[in-house]
């Protein structure tokens, strides 16, 4: 049985060391870790256990929502095994079965993304993209192999500037790129032919929780007829319906240090880009229409 | 053996569209699916994999030499549906399936199938399904048709633009018992449109026709616009003939809705990813725009005469296919039930 601060530092670990792996992926690990080693014998004990290590892992300063999505993923996964053994032994060996399968076929997720989104990006490109997603890096770095030639604008992405740290990741793969401001966006946008982002979770309606900016990035792509194209992973599709910024739970806009005190007075880490801006969707179950999301998370929930 | 394949048949077909022998859809659907229906009974295969080679390969040599024509590649690639789903049932099996988020939940390490066993029924199950389906392919204009009374009423303006023989069954259906108008836009180089105005007016439909220049002049008292379509895309937009978007537009900025009949076979995976994009467009002979005629202009000019244009999904209001209307948005649902996720991309 781990404990708490194992839990904790496996989580921390799986995401200090790898560098490719993303929040959502290290959460479902380390819940597999969980219940390989779980010995309380009853389902009960097993979904406390995972509950509280879910808790533990929206408490590190990672994103919350791309955990959120994940470990919910994951637990639908779970309910869903349960139904279909009798012993407690039998079920654990069919969860780290099936949950060995799942994390394959995540891993295998990005290659298919790349493939997806490289046919859009054609000689002559100029992307515009914001902050630092890793499937968008997989995509333009798997273009550039291709002998593609094209160009993209990377925002500095406020407030961790998360975008330096993607133009030096393109600088090192020798794609042109140049980095611009945040409040340039619109300045920058007639020139460019379509924005290309991550996502840190698609929700219901098929819009995306994404850091903060992304929003302004879209209004400001479909106010100058700019297609705006999302890759994400299929794990990042998460049950939540917002209408609006401020319905975003707490925990995906702020972190756990700033929560305890006045969050009127704090920034937010991610808003809310609403489907009607979003163009297409390149996921591992395909490129999706935003309102092919919803279908999705039915199928599954229902 | 599979290389010393002749692919005869494929080439008949691919020289009989070049030649215009087959000019219209629904010819070019009803060859197609029985050329399949004859490599079926006829082709040397035995399992359910090796005729799906075979298959892909037909569609893989068509695509060569007509990458701009849909509709064969959709035929056989929902024909290559059918077999899967004959296999599966055939086994009892689950087979791969829709690729969704509930499968990458669910699957089990010993899902996958490779449909190399034998399946001694397959063929006579296959040739059933396939006389189902060819069914299916001559009475879906006619149930086109027979919606025409949903969506046309008494005394409206209809507006189409070129020649498509969909829309003149629609239209002449809806004519057997209400009265109403119907605007054409003559599609300029080929003017098709006087063909379309010439069969429509034969069945005492009141007819106009105008040229493609007064589309916008003309819309404003337009009721609704109804055209056929060369394939629809993946994301809902159209493939469809040149001229299409102007009217699209123009319908847009008076609110009108616009109908697209669209046999399920003009569905098609393809996504438009840049307008530069290969084989999106073809051009056809510049001697309709000027002709040779024209004598010392031809060298001092560059005529061009593209084929098709492309119209966003936001333009489309809806599309009317044997199963119904249905919404650009939900375009993506009807592809995932008429192909197998694996042979989206061929």
């Amino acid at each position: 049985m781990l404990n708490e601060t194992d839990i904790k530092s496996y989580f921390l670990n799986i995401l200090n060391e790898e560098n490719d792996v993303s929040a959502g992926v290290a959460a479902i690990r380390t819940l597999m870790k969980i219940i390989k080693y779980h010995d309380s014998g009853t389902i009960q004990g097993l979904l406390e256990d995972l509950k509280l290590g879910m808790e533990i892992m929206k408490n590190t300063n990672y994103p919350s929502a791309a955990i959120t999505s994940g470990c919910g993923l994951f637990r639908r996964f779970i309910t869903l095994a349960i139904k279909d053994t009798y012993t407690f032994a039998e079920c654990q060996n069919v969860m780290l079965d099936r949950g060995n399968l799942f994390l394959n076929k995540l891993n295998a997720s990005r290659n298919k993304i790349k493939k997806l989104a490289c046919q859009f990006i054609v000689d002559g490109s100029r992307i515009l993209t914001h902050s630092r997603s890793r499937v968008v890096l997989h995509a333009l770095k798997e273009a550039a192999e291709q002998n593609r030639y094209f160009e993209v604008f990377v925002t500095k992405s406020a407030p961790d500037d998360s975008g330096e740290r993607m133009y030096n990741d393109l600088r090192e793969l020798k794609i042109p790129c140049t980095l611009i401001m945040d409040a340039a966006i619109g300045y920058i946008m007639e020139s460019v032919d379509f924005v290309m982002v991550g996502a840190e979770a698609v929700v219901e309606s098929g819009g995306i929780v994404n850091k903060i900016g992304s929003y302004t990035m879209a209004l400001s792509a479909k106010a100058m007829n700019k297609p705006f194209y999302v890759l994400t992973e299929s794990v990042k599709f998460s049950r939540l319906f917002p209408l609006n910024q401020s319905d975003l739970p707490d925990e995906y806009k702020y972190l756990p240090t700033a929560r305890s005190g006045d969050l009127s007075k704090e920034d937010p880490l991610v808003d809310y880009t609403p489907p009607s801006y979003i163009t297409l969707l390149f996921t591992d179950l395909g490129i999706l229409t935003p309102s092919a999301v919803s279908d999705e998370l039915i199928k599954l929930y229902l | 053996m599979l290389e010393m394949e002749l692919f005869s048949d494929v080439i008949k077909l691919i020289s009989d569209i070049r030649h215009s022998k087959l000019h219209n859809s629904y010819d070019i659907a009803i060859h197609t699916e029985e050329l399949v229906e004859r490599l079926i009974s006829e082709g040397k295969w035995k399992s359910a994999q090796d005729l799906m080679s075979l298959i892909k390969l037909r569609i893989a040599r068509f695509i060569s030499a007509l990458p701009q024509e849909a509709t064969p590649v959709n035929i056989m690639r929902h024909i290559l549906k059918i077999i899967r789903d004959e296999y599966d049932t055939g086994f009892k099996s689950k087979g791969e399936g829709h690729q969704s988020l509930h499968h990458l939940v669910t699957a089990n390490i010993n899902d996958s199938e490779d449909y190399s066993k034998l399946l001694p029924t397959l063929k006579s199950s296959l040739l059933n399904n396939l006389a189902e389906y060819k069914v299916e392919l001559e009475s879906s204009m006619d149930n086109i048709a027979t919606q025409a009374l949903e969506h046309i009423h008494a005394n409206e303006i209809i507006l189409t633009v070129g020649k498509s023989n969909t829309v003149e069954k629609f239209l002449k259906y809806a004519a057997k018992s209400r009265k109403f108008q119907v605007i054409v836009v003559e599609a300029a180089p080929r003017f098709h449109g006087h063909l379309m105005a010439s069969n429509l007016a034969k069945s005492n439909i009141q007819t106009t026709i105008i040229p493609d220049s007064a589309v916008f002049a003309m819309m404003s008292r337009v009721n609704k616009v109804i055209i056929g379509t060369h394939t629809v895309l993946a994301n809902g937009g159209l493939r469809t003939e040149c001229g299409v978007h102007m009217v699209a537009l123009a319908a847009k900025r008076y609110s009108i809705p616009i109908m697209v009949l669209a046999h399920m076979y003009k569905l098609s995976p393809m996504h438009l990813c840049s307008s530069e994009q290969d084989a999106f467009n073809i051009c056809a002979s510049p001697a309709d725009v000027l002709p040779y005629s024209s004598g010392p202009l031809l060298n001092k000019v560059h005529v061009y005469n593209p084929a098709f244009d492309y119209v966003p999904p936001e333009l489309v209001t809806l599309f009317i296919s044997h199963q119904g209307g249905n919404a650009p948005s939900y375009v993506y649902r009807l592809l995932s039930e008429l192909y197998h996720p694996d042979d989206q991309e061929l």
